[in-house]
């Protein structure tokens, strides 16, 4: 079991080298370069290519060794074959971390040159991620070492989310949808080829990483499994993991000798490993936004009695649908005392019950007098608002009312919005705020059972 | 290579584990006299099948000199084409629900452990819970909550303590025992006050 390697060079860099850096702009040297530039990084940024030509008037290096400076990271994207010489020179330079972002290493069968350079790292100990990988961004400390352009792949804001892939593609197509998402990115790590750092090395820094709140990983393989388990163990002690893996079809082993052999494949195993561990497991893609968004800015709940609030009957019975097919939610009994309050204030065609139907005329004051009753109530330990644009009383001053009732909400809160141009306008306003919007009662239901789960795993291990 | 029936038995006696009471027999009257007054069951064992209820190898539910020896030498026929083989007597459990509990060897992670509702149909049904080794009982009590069937296989909770226990029990025989490859109990017939380890296949 080896140390684990430290991150902060890389995503937090106060000078960088990008290795390979290109004049022709469809060039990945070129494109990270201009995303570099665009990003607006402040640290001290060096150019190097072999010719040492000027690129977008800026002065290049000849090599790494050239440049006086002290380098934290460095980015290599040059051919395969030349990056064991360019590595071996950024350990000579003392290069504290690398991404290379070359791929031709044991993704095509090249394992022998993937493992000199994993020797090259070791040996200078250079944090090398890599290779075969998209890299990181921090929009913090404006790191990106991405080559797809901007104006192809948004960037998201800055949040409490970082987000681990192992593979580039969906790393890259769940970054550009984050950035349509209300919450923000705290890091990007593609780590491709894992060749030296590895899941449990990026585990354990955003563990002790105070700008994470929440982890998604989407993972194909694991490389250390006896030491994944033991960080695994402590870093949902700490904050929630969303994980995603590929590979559930895989067939089993068919000459299994006992049923258990039979049951327990590999997926399962790293399942079982999961959820023995609490981490938040999800299906698809589109499930990591469900619980990204809920753990980014929700309080653990103490139970999973829930209040619906609506103004439209229909979606608010398909919510009580939803909550009660969960094995784990169930819907809320009002107290005497919430009753009593909501009678008082409530027009007499609101029938006081859950879920609570405001009727299709409601507007922001009739939301906030309901709200405010029921979050003092006890027996609700969980709120599913559920504003429907479209209504003749829902506009942006609902959407702003919500957003002051959230502030001082103890408990979890969440807005089902179902719509198009109108409602997604007020999805974002009210998401850039820190209240989730869901499009679905199932997703909505999913999201806060997630948070139960999470917070009993938490109470009890 | 699967273990010896009783070397089976002996390491889950090793770990508290109880597992109904059985014998080897060479012939229908050895059957007889073991079954005494109560009901019998006969079971061929062979490494070479896996799944003894649906080949015909499991006659349950005997009693009486005719039924015995009936079952034994339809046991004996199917026997042949699966050499070697014993036949292995067993007193017949009380009713109650079928769960399986497992144990194998994950080539990363290591010994693995599962509860399933058991039985015959347990790859059909696959409703089962897994877990690294070792576990503690707030895991074992997950694996439990986790199941599909957990009312019927818990009794509505009056079982979940005994399952618990039988799930340390196993995990830290898995735990301890690097040679053990893979472990079905299955299966384990569970009732509210009790249960019986009906079927034990242990491979090293």
């Amino acid at each position: 079991m080896r140390a684990p390697i430290d991150l902060k060079p890389m995503l937090k860099p106060k000078s960088v080298a990008i290795i390979g850096v290109s004049r022709s702009p469809d060039k990945v040297g070129h494109i990270i370069l201009q995303n570099y530039l665009n990003a607006g990084y402040s640290g001290r940024l060096y150019l190097v290519n072999k010719s040492g030509e000027e690129i977008l008037g800026m002065e290049t290096y000849r090599s790494i060794l050239e440049i006086k400076d002290r380098i934290d990271l460095a980015v290599i994207s040059i051919p395969a074959q030349f990056v064991p010489e360019v590595l071996e020179e950024c350990g000579k330079a003392k290069v504290k971390s690398a991404v290379v972002v070359s791929g031709g290493f044991a993704e095509i069968g090249q394992g022998a040159l993937q493992d000199e350079i994993t020797r090259i790292a070791e040996k200078y100990k250079i944090a090398m991620l890599g290779p075969n990988c998209l890299g990181v961004v921090d929009p913090r400390s404006r790191v990106d070492t991405l080559f797809l352009p901007t104006y192809k792949l948004s960037r998201p804001e800055i949040g409490g989310v970082s987000f681990v892939a192992q593979s580039g593609a969906v790393g890259s197509t769940i970054l550009d949808l984050i950035s349509g998402e209300g919450f923000g990115l705290s890091k990007f790590i593609s780590y491709g080829n894992a060749a030296y750092v590895d899941e449990v090395d990026i585990l354990n820094y955003l563990m002790n990483d105070d700008e994470t709140k929440v982890i998604v990983m989407y993972i194909e393989g694991i490389k250390r499994a006896r030491e994944f388990v033991e960080i695994a163990k402590k870093v949902t002690k700490k904050k929630p993991v969303i994980v995603l893996k590929a590979g559930k079809t895989a067939e089993g082993s068919a000459a299994a000798h006992s049923h258990t052999a039979a049951l327990a494949g590999s997926y399962q195993a790293h399942e079982a490993i999961f959820r023995q561990f609490g981490f938040i497991i999800a299906n698809d893609i589109s499930e990591l936004f469900f619980y990204a968004k809920v753990f980014a800015s929700e309080p653990a709940p103490n139970g999973g009695r829930v209040a619906v609030i609506t103004n439209g009957g229909g979606v608010g019975v398909l919510t009580v649908d939803a909550v009660s097919s969960s094995g784990m939610l169930s819907l809320a009994q009002f107290s005497k005392e919430s009753s009593n309050a909501l009678k008082k204030v409530m027009p007499s065609l609101v029938n006081i019950r859950n879920p609570l139907d405001l009727a299709g005329d409601a507007d922001d004051k009739r939301y906030s007098q309901a709200l405010s009753v029921l979050s003092s109530d006890n027996g609700i330990d969980m709120l599913i608002v559920i504003a429907l644009f479209q209504t003749p009383g829902a506009d942006s001053r609902l959407a702003t009312e919500l957003i002051r009732l959230k502030e001082n909400m103890q408990k979890p809160m969440l807005v089902l919005s179902i719509g198009a141009e109108f409602t997604k306008m007020h999805k974002i306003m009210m998401e850039s705020a820190g209240l989730p919007v869901y499009d679905s009662p199932a997703s909505i239901a999913l999201a806060l059972e997630a948070l139960l789960r999470y917070s009993i795993y938490k109470e009890k291990h | 290579m699967l273990l010896d029936y009783f070397e089976g038995k002996k390491v889950l006696d090793r770990y508290g584990i109880r597992s109904i009471e059985s014998k080897y027999v060479e012939s229908s009257e050895d059957a007889l006299k073991f079954a005494g007054e109560g009901k019998l069951v006969l079971k061929l064992i062979s490494e070479k099948q896996l799944h003894k209820s649906k080949a015909g190898l499991v006659k349950l539910d005997l009693s009486g000199h005719e039924a015995i020896a009936k079952a034994y030498r339809e046991l004996e026929a199917k026997g042949r084409a699966l050499q070697p083989y014993r036949i292995i007597a067993q007193k017949m459990a009380l009713g109650g629900v079928e769960i399986i509990i497992g144990g194998n060897e994950d080539p990363q992670f290591g010994k693995m452990v599962l509860l399933g509702l058991g039985g015959i149909y347990v790859e059909v049904f696959r409703d089962f819970a897994l877990r690294l080794c070792p576990i503690t009982r707030q895991d074992a009590l997950d694996m439990i909550d986790q199941l599909k069937s957990r009312k019927v296989v818990t009794y509505g909770g009056e079982a979940t303590g005994m399952i618990q226990d039988l799930l340390v029990k196993t995990s830290k025989l898995l735990y301890e025992n690097g040679d053990i490859k893979e472990l079905d109990l299955n299966p384990v017939v569970v009732r509210p006050d009790g249960y019986d380890v009906v079927d034990i296949r242990i491979l090293k």
